[in-house]
């Protein structure tokens, strides 16, 4: 039921997103596409740091372990702080990539 | 830049195969199905000792939520009479009590004898936590375990004790209930995720 309700009016605030979007604010429908396109690239950008970030976490943790000798708790890499963390990086970057794009632009003729 | 480059295109189908395995997880009951394919069918029988396994205590004193169920599950085996032993295990942490002792006093709150609880405090690792139960029962001479953990865990756990000679039957302490709430799917996922990734890793360093 809880699932239901969430996933419906997910659905419905994204119909009214589209009528704004479209109808009060003129927003081509024809780009919505490249839009949800542009959308998958920064959510990817995101996953990719968060791999990148767990992935040293636990490298570090466990040279750490194997250098010291000592016991170095692992919790550190599963920390929910990762992704919001992972989730300002990735926007960044992409926003950083997205800008050298339209600064290279106009040289190129 | 068109955004089709090579880099634009990893991104998409990263971010694409990201969102699809989101939406699956919240809304499906593939999270609750992979638990309970992973927690395999318990066989609830007379062994030699029951082990819970440690989950996480507070530098105050206080079990986790996951350490506590581990705790009950351990206590409610013990009263039905399928073991003579209950060992508890888990270190401290930041200098509090250690996990083993607290566990130890609740479980005398329930009326389990003190000389039928065995306590490990030092093991801090799945595989410490075997070598340390194998070196604390092999004395007496326990062969077959009730091995209490979540049913993630336990597909790590389990090979582990195998490996320390023990016929062990895996009980997990999850409640097996499903749940249609997205945020406890997202949440039952991720312990998934990481229990694989854990077990990915033992398995590489060769420890299962």
């Amino acid at each position: 039921m809880e699932a239901t309700f969430i996933a419906a009016l997910a659905g419905l605030t994204s119909i009214g997103a589209y009528y704004v979007g479209a109808r009060a604010l003129g927003l081509p429908s024809a780009r919505l596409g490249a839009a949800v396109g542009k959308m998958l690239e920064s959510i990817g950008m995101v996953l990719i740091f968060l791999a990148v970030n767990l992935t040293a976490s636990v490298l570090i943790v466990l040279a750490a372990r194997g250098l010291t000798g000592t016991f170095v708790s692992a919790y550190a890499a599963d920390d929910a702080v990762w992704l919001g963390l992972s989730l300002i990086q990735g926007l960044a970057f992409q926003a950083w990539r997205g800008s050298a794009a339209e600064s290279s632009e106009p040289s190129r003729g | 830049m068109d955004g089709t480059g090579r880099g634009d295109r990893v991104c998409r189908a990263i971010g694409l195969a990201g969102v699809v395995l989101f939406l699956i997880t919240a809304f499906s009951p593939l999270a609750y199905r992979l638990n309970q394919w992973m927690a395999g069918s318990p066989r609830l029988v007379a062994s030699d000792a029951i082990v819970v396994l440690g989950g996480w205590i507070s530098p105050s004193g206080t079990l986790s939520l996951e350490s506590q169920r581990r705790l009950d599950r351990g206590i409610e085996l013990y009263q039905r009479g399928l073991a003579p032993v209950l060992v508890l295990l888990g270190p401290g942490a930041d200098g509090g009590p250690t996990e083993a002792e607290v566990r130890a006093a609740q479980a005398r709150l329930h009326g389990i004898p003190a000389d039928a609880i065995l306590t490990e405090t030092r093991a801090r690792t799945t595989r410490e936590e075997a070598v340390r139960v194998k070196a604390l029962l092999q004395s007496r001479g326990a062969r077959t375990l009730l091995l209490v953990t979540n049913a993630g865990h336990l597909a790590r756990a389990r090979p582990l004790f195998e490996h320390a000679a023990f016929e062990v039957r895996g009980v997990p302490s999850d409640p097996l209930v499903e749940s249609d709430a997205p945020e406890s799917r997202i949440a039952q996922m991720r312990v998934l995720v990481k229990e694989v990734l854990g077990w990915l890793y033992y398995r590489m360093a060769g420890y299962i």
